[in-house]
């Protein structure tokens, strides 16, 4: 750490927070469509089979008729070039994650180029439907403003079999307690894979905090009739500090209903809780990774995720700074913060999560429970519910057993 | 908390208040009622996992430049029992505070 005795100056105002610097223009957006595919059939590139899949094991697209093997290019070259991000200003936005035009619908007609029928396709619920005259598979690629098509896909890379392996130590190791009902009813083999739709953000920011903080000089006891207490003494000082800093790749749901973390109503915490994926693989966009797989459709524009990025932003700054203020051995109370951020750039991507959930009903209260695994690193996180009875059974027989514990050094003490 | 939890804790805080306030009466008796709220919350947890998410602080990518700042001692505090600063939140990085 380095002291300085100038106090940090706020770039912005009151009334400005997180504002950009001055002079700096609207999002500039970088244009991220797969030039390659277009709506409708797109072929394998060795036999021209539409017949495409992922192939979960090996993270590649895959012919089902040639068994040719291939992937799409990374995203990360396209949007972030060669500069670093040190030096990122303005607001750049992936043409992916630009602003949801409510007048576009999430329903696609399109016409099969095999036999000229209709196809309809709802990108609410999947981004591609096989012909049913023809057979051929039709797929959504081009990025209409409906927030169907992201900038970038991260394959599955844990397979089906994988997932239920984790599930099933998840819910295994949480047999003992979890209710009657769910065990009755537990189904791994319902589980299904999902592309969540998150905003990968890259942010440049400088952030300033101040408060008080205090430092122990003494410490002493006193008589109090047959106790003693302890008193201290300390010096109380005026702490602020600063940090520039860079984060890259910040993941943050794009989609109300699961960025809406509220324990009380729903466990959508614990789709959260298996963040981190490794965003820096993911591909450009090809419907045809989706094919097997349901898709949640991105409801939330820049604007919309932007106050959840600023109070992100301020957290991390409170996590760097936390180091430089260990002197203060009595805690630091910090009573004020400001952000600036100097840079953001925005890419939409959809990753991938295996999800089983179960339909629970507890007094009238009904809450879906998820069992997560992160689809690429096999992370797990879930919620169970819990038998109440058994549980306060529990505390109760761990509280008179530590009771009598307690009862019985009382005896021989006195 | 959890809506589960809320009864639980609330029936143990309940009985420990009395128990904590009786002067004549050790502390350490409060050892069963504390142990009963300890054992509940932590398999609740265990299994809803209500308190858990993404640690964003620790797990992005993160650069910084050197941290700068300023400390200026203005008060002393003379013989107090508290073992903290009040309202220490050094900790808490997402307790937001007052922006400016």
């Amino acid at each position: 750490m380095t002291d300085s005795q100038a106090t940090p100056e706020p770039v912005t105002g009151p009334g400005q927070p997180g504002a950009a610097p001055p002079g700096a223009s609207g999002p500039q957006t970088v244009d991220t469509a797969n030039q390659a595919l277009h709506d409708g059939v797109n072929r394998c590139p060795k036999c021209g089979s539409t017949e495409i899949q992922l192939r979960v094991s090996a993270g590649r697209l895959v012919c089902l008729f040639c068994r040719y093997e291939w992937s799409e290019a990374r995203i990360e070259p396209v949007v972030a070039g060669e500069g670093a991000l040190q030096d990122l200003t303005g607001t750049v936005v992936a043409s992916g994650a630009t602003d949801i035009s409510p007048e576009v619908s999430g329903v696609i007609t399109l016409k099969c180029p095999g036999c000229g029928s209709e196809v309809v396709v709802n990108t609410a619920e999947a981004m591609s439907s096989r012909c049913h005259w023809c057979r051929h598979i039709l797929t959504i690629n081009e990025q209409v403003p409906n927030g169907a098509v992201p900038d970038a896909v991260l394959p599955f890379g844990i397979t089906r079999d994988q997932a239920l392996e984790h599930i099933r130590a998840f819910a295994g190791a949480r047999r003992l307690f979890a209710h009657r009902k769910f065990r009755r009813d537990f189904a791994p083999e319902n589980v299904v894979g999902v592309y969540l739709p998150y905003m990968v953000v890259d942010g440049n920011a400088s952030a300033d905090v101040q408060g008080f903080g205090e430092v122990e000089t003494r410490r002493y006891t006193r008589k109090n009739g047959d106790q003693e207490e302890t008193y201290y003494d300390a010096d109380v000082y005026q702490v602020g500090r600063h940090v520039d800093f860079t984060v890259d790749d910040l993941t943050i749901e794009s989609s109300a209903e699961r960025a809406n973390m509220n324990a009380f109503v729903n466990t959508n915490n614990v789709i959260n809780t298996i963040l981190p994926f490794d965003t820096k693989n993911a591909v450009q966009w090809n419907a045809s990774y989706l094919v097997g797989f349901t898709s949640e459709r991105r409801d939330q524009d820049v604007a919309q995720v932007e106050p959840v990025l600023e109070d992100q932003l301020l957290s991390i700054a409170r996590s760097q700074v936390e180091g430089s203020v260990s002197r203060y051995d009595r805690g630091v109370r910090w009573e004020a913060e400001h952000l600036v951020v100097h840079g953001t750039r925005w890419v939409s991507m959809y990753l991938p999560v295996w999800l089983y959930s179960y339909y629970y009903e507890e007094n009238g209260h009904a809450m879906v429970h998820y069992i997560a695994v992160n689809g690429r690193t096999g992370e797990t996180m879930g919620s169970v519910p819990v038998s109440q009875g058994r549980l306060i059974l529990a505390a109760l027989v761990a509280g008179t057993v530590l009771e009598g514990v307690a009862l019985w050094l009382l005896a021989v003490m006195s | 908390m959890a809506p589960g939890g809320d009864v639980m804790t609330t029936l143990l805080i309940g009985l420990l208040i009395p128990l904590a306030s009786g002067g004549d009466t050790p502390w350490i008796l409060l050892l069963g009622p504390a142990g009963a709220v300890a054992v509940y919350w932590g398999l609740f947890q265990f299994y809803r996992n209500t308190g858990r998410s993404h640690s964003f602080e620790r797990e992005t990518l993160i650069e910084s430049k050197p941290i700068t700042g300023t400390d200026q001692k203005v008060d002393e505090v003379r013989g107090t029992q508290r073992t903290s600063i009040d309202g220490d939140n050094v900790h808490s990085h997402r307790q937001r505070v007052r922006r400016w």
